[in-house]
């Protein structure tokens, strides 16, 4: 996926009034692509058909919670960063999370908008670095064929 | 059922319906802050926008009220919200229950308290705060909490119409002192070895259950290794006095 065009940042929270706040903090000081969700299901299936930089989610939700939608997140585009924004705010599903999901942040609300801003940009760039490092393996791996290959063809020319 | 077992029971229910009740207020608490925070950047923005055009034409006067107006009423909207989150911090320390013991800051948690008591009777009465510095004290911060609620309710109740409540702090020594003095109706000689007896109450039915004072004294005393007691004098007043011991030792007696 390329790490090209503007951050997407993915945010879903099945309270409407979280999405329109922070589309409005975030418009106003960036310029990411954002897209809101108040349903985690449509969430998932754009994780399923888009490159996606950071998903912001809501723990508790009806249908599917935040843990099983980074989950899927994370089947679907593992370099993509997760973070979790809750009101829920009880240690066990903040350990469980950081531990099955991979969390990169656990955020509680009420959340403080410069804090939640720095968080989503270094998850952008964890997200871009772990990207670019994966393009760079792929490189190696092309080049290293390409190498075993010619050891091949100059082995089997010259003994 | 004894009567802790029943307090004990009560209390752990009120605290799973304000651990509902915080979880439920803190996303529209978020929002509206959030919110706030972003039409404070934007009307910085949109006045050095004005600014800037004023120079080149001319911008009604009106306009640049208006500007003002907004901004000031930002400014209220996000003291209003302090003052709510303040209020959900001092219900959310109240509400965890089955604490252990730690190092807390007691001038805290008796804004805590204050934060919570004072709507009940802010317009009557005046409080007065006179803190001294204190050590961090190894408590258990929610039980702790309960014993000032307790004391500084029963304060605002003994006074009738308008008053004073003072609450002062200090250390000494190897002890730390809250004294919360009234200036209410004080307690009557022949009432004073009974108050922290279970079930004794001078209030009305529905107003004091006769439980508070004997477990406040228990939760100082036996669970803390402090004293709870007080002067108090018919007519002019009382001071109830909690000492907390900074340190804990080891072994509570009770535990």
């Amino acid at each position: 996926m390329a790490s090209s065009g503007q951050p997407v940042v993915l945010i879903v929270d099945d309270e409407e009034m979280v999405i329109t706040s922070l589309r409005a903090y975030l418009q106003l000081e960036t310029e990411f692509d954002i897209h809101g969700f108040t349903l985690p299901e449509e969430a998932a299936r754009y994780v399923e058909t888009h490159p996606v930089d950071v998903v912001v989610t809501d723990y508790l939700m009806p249908r599917m919670n935040g843990l099983e939608l980074l989950a899927r997140s994370k089947g679907l585009q593992p370099e993509a960063a997760r973070v979790l924004l809750t009101g829920h705010a009880d240690k066990q599903s903040a350990i469980k999370a950081i531990n099955e999901v991979g969390l990169y942040q656990y955020l509680e609300k009420p959340w403080d908008n410069a804090q939640l801003l720095l968080i989503v940009e270094s998850a952008i760039e964890r997200t871009r670095l772990l990207r670019d490092l994966r393009e760079k393996i792929s490189q190696l791996d092309v080049a290293h064929g390409s190498l075993k290959d010619v050891q091949a063809r100059l082995l089997k020319a010259f003994l | 059922m004894t009567d802790r077992e029943l307090e004990t029971l009560k209390m752990a229910e009120l605290g799973r319906l304000s651990a509902g009740i915080v979880h439920e207020i803190n996303t529209p608490v978020g929002s509206i802050l959030s919110n706030n925070h972003v039409v404070e950047r934007s009307l910085v923005l949109l006045r050095k926008r004005l600014e800037e055009l004023s120079r080149t034409a001319e911008v009604p006067p009106k306009v640049m009220q208006l500007v003002d107006t907004l901004q000031s009423l930002a400014g209220v909207d996000k003291i209003a919200c302090e003052r709510i989150l303040a209020m959900v911090r001092s219900v959310k320390t109240f509400a965890r229950a089955d604490e252990e013991a730690r190092q807390a800051d007691i001038n805290a948690l008796l804004d805590e308290t204050l934060q919570l008591a004072l709507p009940t009777f802010r317009t009557r009465i005046e409080v007065e705060r006179a803190y001294g510095e204190l050590p961090p004290v190894g408590c258990y911060p929610n039980l702790v909490n309960q014993v000032f609620l307790n004391i500084v309710t029963n304060a605002a109740q003994a006074i009738e119409g308008e008053g004073r409540i003072t609450l002062r702090t200090c250390r000494d020594g190897d002890s730390v002192e809250v004294a919360v003095t009234d200036t209410g109706h004080g307690i009557r000689p022949e009432d004073r070895l009974k108050i922290f007896e279970r079930g004794f109450t001078t209030k009305p039915v529905g107003e004091g259950t006769g439980l508070g004072l004997a477990f406040s004294k228990d939760i100082v005393e036996t669970r803390h290794g402090g004293s709870l007691r007080f002067e108090s004098e018919p007519g002019a007043g009382t001071t109830f006095i909690v000492r907390l011991p900074v340190e804990q030792s080891k072994k509570r007696p009770g535990e």
